[in-house]
Protein backbone atom coordinates (compact mmCIF):
# COMPACT_ATOMS: atom_id res chain seq x y z
CA UNK A 1 0.00 0.00 0.00
CA UNK A 2 1.29 3.41 -1.01
CA UNK A 3 1.09 5.24 2.29
CA UNK A 4 3.44 7.68 3.99
CA UNK A 5 2.33 6.48 7.38
CA UNK A 6 4.13 3.39 8.58
CA UNK A 7 2.57 0.40 10.27
CA UNK A 8 4.89 1.02 13.19
CA UNK A 9 3.45 4.49 13.69
CA UNK A 10 -0.09 3.13 13.76
CA UNK A 11 0.97 0.41 16.22
CA UNK A 12 2.66 3.00 18.39
CA UNK A 13 -0.49 5.16 18.48
CA UNK A 14 -2.57 2.12 19.43
CA UNK A 15 -0.14 1.38 22.24
CA UNK A 16 -0.19 4.96 23.51
CA UNK A 17 -3.97 4.87 23.52
CA UNK A 18 -3.83 1.65 25.56
CA UNK A 19 -5.54 -0.42 22.90
CA UNK A 20 -4.61 -4.04 22.29
CA UNK A 21 -4.91 -4.90 18.63
CA UNK A 22 -5.39 -8.61 18.09
CA UNK A 23 -6.25 -9.04 14.43
CA UNK A 24 -3.21 -7.04 13.50
CA UNK A 25 -3.29 -6.99 9.70
CA UNK A 26 -7.02 -6.34 9.55
CA UNK A 27 -6.69 -3.23 11.73
CA UNK A 28 -3.55 -1.80 10.22
CA UNK A 29 -4.85 -2.23 6.64
CA UNK A 30 -8.17 -0.56 7.35
CA UNK A 31 -6.68 2.31 9.36
CA UNK A 32 -4.15 2.75 6.54
CA UNK A 33 -6.95 2.91 3.97
CA UNK A 34 -8.72 5.55 6.04
CA UNK A 35 -5.59 7.67 6.49
CA UNK A 36 -4.84 7.34 2.76
CA UNK A 37 -8.30 8.68 2.02
CA UNK A 38 -7.68 11.68 4.28
CA UNK A 39 -4.86 12.73 1.93
CA UNK A 40 -7.59 14.30 -0.21
CA UNK A 41 -7.45 17.18 2.30
CA UNK A 42 -4.11 18.19 0.72
CA UNK A 43 -5.94 19.27 -2.45
CA UNK A 44 -8.55 21.40 -0.65
CA UNK A 45 -6.39 24.53 -0.98
CA UNK A 46 -7.12 25.71 2.54
CA UNK A 47 -3.57 26.32 3.76
CA UNK A 48 -4.18 30.08 4.10
CA UNK A 49 -7.54 29.67 5.79
CA UNK A 50 -7.81 30.92 9.38
CA UNK A 51 -9.46 28.65 11.90
CA UNK A 52 -11.94 30.76 13.82
CA UNK A 53 -13.36 29.63 17.10
CA UNK A 54 -16.52 30.92 18.67
CA UNK A 55 -15.69 32.99 21.74
CA UNK A 56 -17.92 32.36 24.71
CA UNK A 57 -17.28 34.76 27.61
CA UNK A 58 -16.93 33.17 31.01
CA UNK A 59 -19.97 35.10 32.17
CA UNK A 60 -22.09 33.04 29.76
CA UNK A 61 -20.95 29.75 31.23
CA UNK A 62 -22.54 27.94 34.13
CA UNK A 63 -21.14 28.94 37.49
CA UNK A 64 -18.21 26.70 38.40
CA UNK A 65 -19.43 25.45 41.72
CA UNK A 66 -19.85 22.10 43.36
CA UNK A 67 -23.35 20.68 43.16
CA UNK A 68 -24.08 17.87 45.61
CA UNK A 69 -25.02 14.62 43.90
CA UNK A 70 -26.25 11.24 45.00
CA UNK A 71 -23.44 10.14 47.36
CA UNK A 72 -24.78 6.60 47.39
CA UNK A 73 -23.55 6.14 43.83
CA UNK A 74 -20.22 4.82 45.08
CA UNK A 75 -22.01 1.85 46.62
CA UNK A 76 -22.93 0.71 43.12
CA UNK A 77 -19.25 0.14 42.34
CA UNK A 78 -17.79 -3.29 42.88
CA UNK A 79 -14.20 -2.37 43.73
CA UNK A 80 -14.43 0.18 46.51
CA UNK A 81 -13.61 0.36 50.16
CA UNK A 82 -15.11 3.07 52.36
CA UNK A 83 -14.65 6.18 50.22
CA UNK A 84 -11.93 4.79 47.95
CA UNK A 85 -12.14 3.07 44.58
CA UNK A 86 -9.67 0.26 44.06
CA UNK A 87 -7.56 0.66 40.92
CA UNK A 88 -4.85 -1.55 39.41
CA UNK A 89 -1.19 -1.10 40.43
CA UNK A 90 0.66 1.75 38.74
CA UNK A 91 3.98 -0.14 38.55
CA UNK B 1 -56.29 -0.59 17.03
CA UNK B 2 -54.47 1.44 14.39
CA UNK B 3 -50.83 1.70 15.42
CA UNK B 4 -49.97 3.56 12.22
CA UNK B 5 -51.32 6.90 13.42
CA UNK B 6 -49.09 9.94 13.78
CA UNK B 7 -48.20 11.62 17.07
CA UNK B 8 -50.70 14.42 16.51
CA UNK B 9 -53.45 11.93 15.60
CA UNK B 10 -52.62 9.93 18.73
CA UNK B 11 -53.00 13.00 20.96
CA UNK B 12 -56.31 13.82 19.29
CA UNK B 13 -57.61 10.26 19.73
CA UNK B 14 -56.68 10.15 23.42
CA UNK B 15 -58.13 13.61 24.06
CA UNK B 16 -61.38 12.54 22.38
CA UNK B 17 -61.52 9.42 24.52
CA UNK B 18 -61.39 7.09 21.49
CA UNK B 19 -58.30 5.27 22.76
CA UNK B 20 -56.51 4.99 26.08
CA UNK B 21 -52.77 5.34 26.60
CA UNK B 22 -52.74 1.93 28.31
CA UNK B 23 -54.42 0.09 25.42
CA UNK B 24 -52.25 1.80 22.83
CA UNK B 25 -49.05 1.04 24.72
CA UNK B 26 -50.12 -2.58 25.31
CA UNK B 27 -50.80 -3.02 21.60
CA UNK B 28 -47.48 -1.37 20.78
CA UNK B 29 -45.61 -3.80 23.04
CA UNK B 30 -47.56 -6.67 21.47
CA UNK B 31 -46.42 -5.55 18.01
CA UNK B 32 -42.83 -5.30 19.24
CA UNK B 33 -43.02 -8.85 20.58
CA UNK B 34 -44.49 -10.04 17.27
CA UNK B 35 -42.08 -8.43 14.81
CA UNK B 36 -38.94 -7.32 16.59
CA UNK B 37 -37.37 -10.77 16.41
CA UNK B 38 -37.14 -10.10 12.68
CA UNK B 39 -36.22 -6.41 12.79
CA UNK B 40 -34.12 -6.06 15.94
CA UNK B 41 -34.95 -2.39 16.40
CA UNK B 42 -34.76 -2.67 20.19
CA UNK B 43 -31.95 -3.53 22.58
CA UNK B 44 -34.27 -3.35 25.60
CA UNK B 45 -38.03 -3.08 25.95
CA UNK B 46 -39.54 -1.29 28.94
CA UNK B 47 -41.69 -3.87 30.73
CA UNK B 48 -43.20 -1.11 32.93
CA UNK B 49 -44.48 0.85 29.93
CA UNK B 50 -48.09 -0.33 30.28
CA UNK B 51 -48.17 0.54 33.99
CA UNK B 52 -46.75 3.97 33.23
CA UNK B 53 -49.38 4.51 30.53
CA UNK B 54 -52.09 3.43 32.99
CA UNK B 55 -50.94 6.11 35.44
CA UNK B 56 -51.27 8.72 32.69
CA UNK B 57 -54.80 7.48 31.90
CA UNK B 58 -55.63 7.99 35.59
CA UNK B 59 -54.40 11.57 35.38
CA UNK B 60 -56.56 12.14 32.31
CA UNK B 61 -59.66 10.66 33.98
CA UNK B 62 -59.16 12.63 37.18
CA UNK B 63 -58.91 15.89 35.25
CA UNK B 64 -55.33 16.44 36.41
CA UNK B 65 -53.04 18.42 34.10
CA UNK B 66 -51.58 16.06 31.51
CA UNK B 67 -48.41 16.60 29.45
CA UNK B 68 -48.56 17.13 25.69
CA UNK B 69 -47.62 13.53 24.87
CA UNK B 70 -50.62 11.89 26.65
CA UNK B 71 -48.73 8.64 27.19
CA UNK B 72 -47.39 8.43 23.65
CA UNK B 73 -45.04 5.46 23.14
CA UNK B 74 -41.61 6.72 22.10
CA UNK B 75 -38.36 4.83 21.54
CA UNK B 76 -34.99 6.26 22.56
CA UNK B 77 -31.63 5.59 20.93
CA UNK B 78 -29.53 3.66 23.41
CA UNK B 79 -26.89 6.39 23.72
CA UNK B 80 -29.32 8.72 25.51
CA UNK B 81 -29.51 8.23 29.28
CA UNK B 82 -32.71 7.31 31.08
CA UNK B 83 -32.26 7.21 34.86
CA UNK B 84 -32.08 3.75 36.44
CA UNK B 85 -32.17 1.98 33.09
CA UNK B 86 -29.48 0.43 30.94
CA UNK B 87 -27.68 2.64 28.43
CA UNK B 88 -25.34 0.39 26.48
CA UNK B 89 -24.45 2.43 23.38
CA UNK B 90 -24.73 -0.99 21.69
CA UNK B 91 -21.32 -1.77 23.21
CA UNK B 92 -20.14 -4.67 25.35
CA UNK B 93 -18.13 -2.04 27.23
CA UNK B 94 -21.35 -0.62 28.72
CA UNK B 95 -23.30 -3.88 28.73
CA UNK B 96 -24.50 -3.38 32.32
CA UNK B 97 -24.24 0.37 32.69
CA UNK B 98 -27.25 1.78 34.53
CA UNK B 99 -27.57 5.51 34.03
CA UNK B 100 -27.74 7.45 37.31
CA UNK B 101 -29.49 10.43 35.71
CA UNK B 102 -31.86 11.49 32.95
CA UNK B 103 -30.71 13.27 29.82
CA UNK B 104 -32.32 16.71 29.51
CA UNK B 105 -34.47 15.53 26.57
CA UNK B 106 -35.68 12.63 28.72
CA UNK B 107 -36.57 14.92 31.67
CA UNK B 108 -38.49 17.15 29.28
CA UNK B 109 -40.39 14.25 27.69
CA UNK B 110 -41.17 12.75 31.11
CA UNK B 111 -42.71 16.08 32.11
CA UNK B 112 -44.82 15.85 28.97
CA UNK B 113 -46.03 12.35 29.88
CA UNK B 114 -44.27 10.39 27.16
CA UNK B 115 -43.87 6.65 27.71
CA UNK B 116 -40.50 5.19 26.72
CA UNK B 117 -41.20 1.77 25.22
CA UNK B 118 -37.58 0.81 24.78
CA UNK B 119 -33.99 1.60 23.90
CA UNK B 120 -33.24 1.44 20.19
CA UNK B 121 -30.30 -0.26 18.50
CA UNK B 122 -27.40 1.70 16.99
CA UNK B 123 -23.89 1.26 15.69
CA UNK B 124 -21.57 0.93 18.69
CA UNK B 125 -21.12 4.42 20.20
CA UNK B 126 -22.99 5.77 17.14
CA UNK B 127 -19.99 5.06 14.91
CA UNK B 128 -21.39 3.73 11.67
CA UNK B 129 -24.24 4.12 9.26
CA UNK B 130 -25.85 0.70 8.98
CA UNK B 131 -26.18 -0.64 12.61
CA UNK B 132 -23.91 -3.49 11.50
CA UNK B 133 -21.39 -2.27 14.08
CA UNK B 134 -23.80 -2.83 16.98
CA UNK B 135 -22.24 -5.34 19.40
CA UNK B 136 -25.69 -6.94 19.63
CA UNK B 137 -26.27 -7.51 15.92
CA UNK B 138 -27.74 -5.34 13.16
CA UNK B 139 -31.26 -4.01 12.81
CA UNK B 140 -33.06 -4.92 9.58
CA UNK B 141 -34.76 -2.63 7.10
CA UNK B 142 -38.54 -3.12 7.46
CA UNK B 143 -38.99 -2.64 3.70
CA UNK B 144 -36.72 -5.59 2.95
CA UNK B 145 -35.02 -7.42 5.79
CA UNK B 146 -31.99 -8.36 3.69
CA UNK B 147 -31.08 -4.69 3.57
CA UNK B 148 -29.51 -2.31 6.08
CA UNK B 149 -31.82 0.23 7.75
CA UNK B 150 -29.12 2.91 7.77
CA UNK B 151 -27.50 4.26 10.89
CA UNK B 152 -26.33 4.95 13.33
CA UNK B 153 -29.87 5.58 14.68
CA UNK B 154 -31.06 2.54 12.71
CA UNK B 155 -33.11 1.04 15.55
CA UNK B 156 -34.92 4.35 16.04
CA UNK B 157 -35.83 4.61 12.35
CA UNK B 158 -36.91 0.96 12.12
CA UNK B 159 -39.09 1.26 15.23
CA UNK B 160 -40.92 4.31 13.82
CA UNK B 161 -41.23 3.04 10.24
CA UNK B 162 -42.57 -0.36 11.36
CA UNK B 163 -45.01 1.16 13.90
CA UNK B 164 -43.30 -0.26 16.98
CA UNK B 165 -43.67 3.22 18.47
CA UNK B 166 -44.99 6.60 17.38
CA UNK B 167 -41.76 8.55 17.37
CA UNK B 168 -38.14 8.25 18.41
CA UNK B 169 -35.14 10.31 19.42
CA UNK B 170 -31.83 9.58 17.73
CA UNK B 171 -28.55 11.45 17.48
CA UNK B 172 -26.98 12.85 14.33
CA UNK B 173 -23.21 13.36 14.10
CA UNK B 174 -22.79 13.03 10.34
CA UNK B 175 -26.23 11.95 9.19
CA UNK B 176 -27.11 9.37 11.81
CA UNK B 177 -30.74 10.51 12.05
CA UNK B 178 -31.32 11.50 8.41
CA UNK B 179 -29.59 8.49 6.82
CA UNK B 180 -31.70 5.77 8.55
CA UNK B 181 -34.84 7.91 8.19
CA UNK B 182 -34.15 8.02 4.44
CA UNK B 183 -33.46 4.28 4.22
CA UNK B 184 -36.59 3.36 6.24
CA UNK B 185 -39.09 5.91 4.87
CA UNK B 186 -39.38 8.11 7.97
CA UNK B 187 -38.83 11.81 8.65
CA UNK B 188 -35.41 12.50 10.22
CA UNK B 189 -34.36 15.85 11.64
CA UNK B 190 -30.95 17.31 12.53
CA UNK B 191 -31.63 20.63 14.24
CA UNK B 192 -29.44 23.75 14.27
CA UNK B 193 -26.41 23.02 16.45
CA UNK B 194 -27.34 24.01 20.00
CA UNK B 195 -31.11 23.84 19.58
CA UNK B 196 -31.45 20.64 21.66
CA UNK B 197 -29.43 19.95 24.80
CA UNK B 198 -26.84 17.17 24.53
CA UNK B 199 -26.71 16.67 28.31
CA UNK B 200 -27.12 12.95 28.85
CA UNK B 201 -26.24 12.02 25.27
CA UNK B 202 -23.15 9.84 25.48
CA UNK B 203 -20.49 11.87 23.72
CA UNK B 204 -18.93 10.89 20.42
CA UNK B 205 -18.05 14.17 18.64
CA UNK B 206 -19.42 17.02 20.74
CA UNK B 207 -18.62 19.87 18.39
CA UNK B 208 -21.01 18.67 15.69
CA UNK B 209 -23.48 16.13 17.09
CA UNK B 210 -27.10 16.82 17.94
CA UNK B 211 -30.08 14.86 19.22
CA UNK B 212 -32.87 14.79 16.63
CA UNK B 213 -36.35 13.31 16.25
CA UNK B 214 -37.38 10.54 13.85
CA UNK B 215 -41.11 10.63 13.18
CA UNK B 216 -43.84 9.54 10.79
CA UNK B 217 -44.68 13.09 9.63
CA UNK B 218 -43.02 16.50 9.48
CA UNK B 219 -45.72 17.89 11.78
CA UNK B 220 -44.75 15.26 14.38
CA UNK B 221 -41.15 16.47 14.20
CA UNK B 222 -42.35 20.05 14.84
CA UNK B 223 -44.47 18.75 17.74
CA UNK B 224 -41.46 17.04 19.34
CA UNK B 225 -39.18 20.02 18.76
CA UNK B 226 -41.65 22.15 20.72
CA UNK B 227 -41.08 19.83 23.67
CA UNK B 228 -37.33 19.23 23.67
CA UNK B 229 -35.62 22.42 22.44
CA UNK B 230 -34.28 25.37 24.44
CA UNK B 231 -31.54 26.54 26.77
CA UNK B 232 -30.09 24.11 29.28
CA UNK B 233 -27.68 25.10 32.06
CA UNK B 234 -26.17 21.62 31.79
CA UNK B 235 -25.16 22.20 28.16
CA UNK B 236 -23.49 25.53 27.51
CA UNK B 237 -23.70 25.02 23.75
CA UNK B 238 -27.49 25.31 23.80
CA UNK B 239 -29.12 28.29 22.13
CA UNK B 240 -32.07 30.37 23.26
CA UNK B 241 -34.86 29.82 20.72
CA UNK B 242 -37.25 32.07 22.67
CA UNK B 243 -39.82 29.31 23.04
CA UNK B 244 -40.31 29.09 19.27
CA UNK B 245 -43.51 27.23 18.23
CA UNK B 246 -42.46 25.04 15.32
CA UNK B 247 -45.94 23.69 14.68
CA UNK B 248 -47.79 26.97 14.25
CA UNK B 249 -47.77 28.17 10.66
CA UNK B 250 -46.30 24.93 9.36
CA UNK B 251 -48.77 25.09 6.47
CA UNK B 252 -47.28 28.41 5.27
CA UNK B 253 -46.01 26.86 2.03
CA UNK B 254 -42.98 27.90 0.02
CA UNK B 255 -44.37 30.13 -2.69
CA UNK B 256 -41.78 32.68 -3.78
CA UNK B 257 -38.94 30.94 -1.96
CA UNK B 258 -35.57 30.36 -3.62
CA UNK B 259 -34.03 26.90 -3.50
CA UNK B 260 -30.44 25.99 -4.35
CA UNK B 261 -29.67 22.51 -5.71
CA UNK B 262 -26.23 21.53 -4.39
CA UNK B 263 -24.34 20.29 -7.45
CA UNK B 264 -21.55 18.60 -5.48
CA UNK B 265 -24.17 16.34 -3.86
CA UNK B 266 -25.53 15.00 -7.14
CA UNK B 267 -22.38 13.43 -8.43
CA UNK B 268 -21.20 10.51 -10.50
CA UNK B 269 -22.18 7.32 -8.73
CA UNK B 270 -25.55 8.63 -7.61
CA UNK B 271 -28.12 5.87 -8.13
CA UNK B 272 -30.34 6.56 -11.20
CA UNK B 273 -33.46 6.09 -9.05
CA UNK B 274 -32.16 8.69 -6.57
CA UNK B 275 -31.32 11.02 -9.46
CA UNK B 276 -34.78 10.66 -10.89
CA UNK B 277 -36.37 11.26 -7.44
CA UNK B 278 -34.27 14.41 -7.06
CA UNK B 279 -35.43 15.77 -10.44
CA UNK B 280 -38.99 14.96 -9.44
CA UNK B 281 -38.55 16.76 -6.09
CA UNK B 282 -37.27 19.85 -7.94
CA UNK B 283 -40.41 19.79 -10.13
CA UNK B 284 -42.58 19.46 -7.04
CA UNK B 285 -40.88 22.43 -5.40
CA UNK B 286 -41.38 24.48 -8.57
CA UNK B 287 -44.99 23.36 -8.66
CA UNK B 288 -45.36 24.74 -5.15
CA UNK B 289 -44.21 28.15 -6.35
CA UNK B 290 -40.50 28.05 -5.45
CA UNK B 291 -37.62 28.85 -7.80
CA UNK B 292 -34.88 26.23 -8.05
CA UNK B 293 -31.36 26.92 -9.30
CA UNK B 294 -28.04 25.09 -9.24
CA UNK B 295 -25.58 26.20 -6.57
CA UNK B 296 -22.03 25.11 -5.82
CA UNK B 297 -20.32 24.29 -2.52
CA UNK B 298 -16.79 23.44 -3.57
CA UNK B 299 -15.70 22.18 -0.14
CA UNK B 300 -18.29 19.38 -0.14
CA UNK B 301 -15.70 17.27 -2.02
CA UNK B 302 -13.48 17.35 1.06
CA UNK B 303 -16.23 17.28 3.67
CA UNK B 304 -16.20 13.53 4.36
CA UNK B 305 -12.44 13.46 4.98
CA UNK B 306 -12.74 16.54 7.22
CA UNK B 307 -15.70 15.02 9.03
CA UNK B 308 -13.95 11.72 9.80
CA UNK B 309 -10.77 13.48 10.87
CA UNK B 310 -12.62 15.76 13.29
CA UNK B 311 -14.96 13.06 14.66
CA UNK B 312 -12.14 10.55 15.14
CA UNK B 313 -10.15 13.16 17.05
CA UNK B 314 -13.05 13.95 19.34
CA UNK B 315 -13.91 10.26 19.70
CA UNK B 316 -10.32 9.47 20.70
CA UNK B 317 -10.67 11.98 23.50
CA UNK B 318 -14.25 11.16 24.53
CA UNK B 319 -13.73 7.42 24.63
CA UNK B 320 -10.64 7.72 26.82
CA UNK B 321 -13.05 7.61 29.79
CA UNK B 322 -13.79 3.93 29.11
CA UNK B 323 -10.83 2.65 31.05
CA UNK B 324 -12.79 0.62 33.63
CA UNK B 325 -11.88 3.16 36.28
CA UNK B 326 -14.25 5.96 35.24
CA UNK B 327 -16.58 3.88 33.06
CA UNK B 328 -16.60 0.27 32.05
CA UNK B 329 -17.74 -3.09 33.35
CA UNK B 330 -17.14 -5.53 36.19
CA UNK B 331 -13.60 -6.82 35.67
CA UNK B 332 -11.33 -7.63 38.64
CA UNK B 333 -8.11 -5.64 38.99
CA UNK B 334 -6.03 -8.47 40.50
CA UNK B 335 -3.04 -9.51 38.45
CA UNK B 336 -2.95 -6.44 36.22
CA UNK B 337 -0.63 -3.48 36.12
CA UNK B 338 -2.30 -0.12 35.37
CA UNK B 339 -1.75 0.09 31.59
CA UNK B 340 -2.30 -3.59 30.89
CA UNK B 341 -5.53 -3.51 32.89
CA UNK B 342 -6.91 -0.67 30.75
CA UNK B 343 -5.74 -2.31 27.51
CA UNK B 344 -7.33 -5.58 28.54
CA UNK B 345 -10.59 -3.88 29.55
CA UNK B 346 -10.72 -2.05 26.20
CA UNK B 347 -10.74 -5.30 24.24
CA UNK B 348 -14.52 -5.14 24.77
CA UNK B 349 -14.70 -2.33 22.23
CA UNK B 350 -15.82 -3.48 18.78
CA UNK B 351 -13.54 -3.20 15.72
CA UNK B 352 -14.97 0.04 14.30
CA UNK B 353 -14.62 1.85 17.65
CA UNK B 354 -11.03 0.65 17.95
CA UNK B 355 -10.24 1.80 14.41
CA UNK B 356 -11.66 5.25 15.08
CA UNK B 357 -9.86 5.54 18.41
CA UNK B 358 -6.56 4.71 16.72
CA UNK B 359 -7.35 7.25 14.00
CA UNK B 360 -8.31 9.72 16.71
CA UNK B 361 -4.95 9.25 18.36
CA UNK B 362 -3.11 9.59 15.07
CA UNK B 363 -4.60 12.53 13.15
CA UNK B 364 -4.16 15.20 15.85
CA UNK B 365 -0.77 13.90 17.03
CA UNK B 366 2.44 15.93 16.95
CA UNK B 367 3.87 15.79 13.43
CA UNK B 368 0.54 14.90 11.81
CA UNK B 369 -1.93 17.49 13.14
CA UNK B 370 -1.00 20.04 10.46
CA UNK B 371 -1.62 17.56 7.66
CA UNK B 372 -4.86 16.13 9.02
CA UNK B 373 -6.67 17.69 11.98
CA UNK B 374 -5.86 21.36 11.44
CA UNK B 375 -6.52 21.02 7.71
CA UNK B 376 -9.87 19.39 8.49
CA UNK B 377 -10.77 22.34 10.73
CA UNK B 378 -9.85 24.70 7.89
CA UNK B 379 -12.08 22.78 5.46
CA UNK B 380 -14.88 23.02 8.04
CA UNK B 381 -14.31 26.77 8.27
CA UNK B 382 -14.26 27.30 4.51
CA UNK B 383 -17.33 25.09 3.99
CA UNK B 384 -19.19 27.19 6.57
CA UNK B 385 -18.17 30.39 4.78
CA UNK B 386 -19.31 28.93 1.44
CA UNK B 387 -22.71 27.81 2.73
CA UNK B 388 -23.29 31.10 4.56
CA UNK B 389 -22.60 32.98 1.33
CA UNK B 390 -24.93 30.76 -0.71
CA UNK B 391 -27.68 31.05 1.89
CA UNK B 392 -27.61 34.84 1.52
CA UNK B 393 -29.26 34.28 -1.86
CA UNK B 394 -31.37 31.20 -1.17
CA UNK B 395 -33.93 30.17 1.46
CA UNK B 396 -33.20 26.45 1.25
CA UNK B 397 -30.68 24.04 -0.23
CA UNK B 398 -31.63 20.57 -1.41
CA UNK B 399 -29.97 17.29 -2.31
CA UNK B 400 -30.84 13.61 -1.94
CA UNK B 401 -30.25 12.55 1.68
CA UNK B 402 -28.14 9.58 0.55
CA UNK B 403 -26.89 9.24 -3.04
CA UNK B 404 -27.58 5.51 -3.14
CA UNK B 405 -30.42 3.16 -2.22
CA UNK B 406 -30.25 0.99 0.92
CA UNK B 407 -27.78 -1.84 0.30
CA UNK B 408 -27.62 -5.42 1.47
CA UNK B 409 -26.44 -6.29 4.97
CA UNK B 410 -22.75 -7.21 4.76
CA UNK B 411 -22.27 -5.61 1.34
CA UNK B 412 -20.03 -2.72 2.43
CA UNK B 413 -18.96 -3.65 5.95
CA UNK B 414 -15.39 -4.51 4.93
CA UNK B 415 -14.86 -1.40 2.83
CA UNK B 416 -14.48 1.65 5.10
CA UNK B 417 -14.07 4.08 2.20
CA UNK B 418 -17.29 2.89 0.50
CA UNK B 419 -19.05 3.43 3.82
CA UNK B 420 -17.45 6.89 4.20
CA UNK B 421 -18.95 8.01 0.91
CA UNK B 422 -22.50 7.13 1.94
CA UNK B 423 -22.19 10.16 4.26
CA UNK B 424 -21.24 12.62 1.50
CA UNK B 425 -24.58 14.49 1.45
CA UNK B 426 -25.27 14.59 5.17
CA UNK B 427 -22.02 15.69 6.87
CA UNK B 428 -22.20 19.26 5.53
CA UNK B 429 -25.04 20.22 7.85
CA UNK B 430 -23.12 18.86 10.85
CA UNK B 431 -19.85 20.56 9.94
CA UNK B 432 -21.61 23.89 9.42
CA UNK B 433 -24.17 23.61 12.24
CA UNK B 434 -27.09 24.10 9.83
CA UNK B 435 -30.44 22.37 10.32
CA UNK B 436 -31.38 19.64 7.82
CA UNK B 437 -34.28 17.27 7.35
CA UNK B 438 -34.83 14.08 5.38
CA UNK B 439 -38.34 13.73 3.98
CA UNK B 440 -39.52 10.36 2.60
CA UNK B 441 -40.03 11.08 -1.08
CA UNK B 442 -40.04 7.95 -3.26
CA UNK B 443 -39.83 4.17 -3.25
CA UNK B 444 -37.72 2.36 -5.85
CA UNK B 445 -37.56 -1.42 -6.13
CA UNK B 446 -39.34 -1.60 -2.80
CA UNK B 447 -36.78 0.61 -1.01
CA UNK B 448 -37.36 4.19 0.20
CA UNK B 449 -35.55 7.34 -0.95
CA UNK B 450 -35.37 10.47 1.20
CA UNK B 451 -34.94 14.06 0.04
CA UNK B 452 -32.83 16.39 2.15
CA UNK B 453 -33.54 20.08 2.71
CA UNK B 454 -31.11 22.40 4.53
CA UNK B 455 -31.65 25.94 5.81
CA UNK B 456 -29.72 28.62 7.64
CA UNK B 457 -28.97 28.35 11.37
CA UNK B 458 -32.03 28.99 13.57
CA UNK B 459 -34.30 28.82 10.51
CA UNK B 460 -35.66 25.50 11.76
CA UNK B 461 -39.25 26.71 11.66
CA UNK B 462 -39.00 27.80 8.04
CA UNK B 463 -37.22 24.52 7.17
CA UNK B 464 -40.11 22.51 8.61
CA UNK B 465 -42.55 24.54 6.52
CA UNK B 466 -40.64 23.61 3.34
CA UNK B 467 -40.43 19.95 4.40
CA UNK B 468 -44.14 19.86 5.17
CA UNK B 469 -44.92 21.34 1.76
CA UNK B 470 -42.80 18.70 -0.01
CA UNK B 471 -44.27 15.91 2.09
CA UNK B 472 -47.75 16.96 0.96
CA UNK B 473 -46.88 16.27 -2.68
CA UNK B 474 -46.19 12.55 -2.24
CA UNK B 475 -48.10 9.48 -1.17
CA UNK B 476 -45.84 6.52 -0.52
CA UNK B 477 -46.86 2.86 -0.22
CA UNK B 478 -47.11 1.38 3.26
CA UNK B 479 -44.19 -0.46 4.80
CA UNK B 480 -44.67 -4.18 4.02
CA UNK B 481 -44.46 -5.59 7.55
Amino acid sequence: MNCLVSEEEIEQVAKLMKIDVHDHKEFVDKVHAMIDYFDILDSAGVDDEEISMQDIPLSKLREDKYIAYDDKLIEKLNHYKEKYVRAPKMM
Amino acid sequence: MNLKISALEYVQEVQNGNISAEDFTAKTLERISQIDDKLHAFLQVNSDAVDQARQIDKKIKSGEKVGACYGMPISIKDNICIKNSKTTCASKMLENFISPYDATVISKLKQEDAVFVGKANLDEFAMGLTTEFSAYGPSKNPWNQDYVPGGSSGGSAVSVASHECIASLGSDTGGSVRNPASFCGAVGYKPTYGLISRYGLISYANSIEQIGPITKTVKDTAFLLNLVTGLDTNDDTTTDNSGQDYLSGIDAGIEGKKIGIIQEMIVEGTDPAVLSATKNAISKFEGLGATCEDVSLDMVKYSVAAYYTITATEAGSNLARYDNLLYGYDFPVEGYEFNSYISKARTKFGPEVIRRMILGGFVPSAGHAGKYYLKALKVKQKLTEEINKVLQGYDYLIAPTVPILPFKIGEKIDDPIALFLVDINTVTSNLTGKPAISVPFAVSNGLPIGMQILANSMEDKSLLQAAHALEGTVKLPEVPI
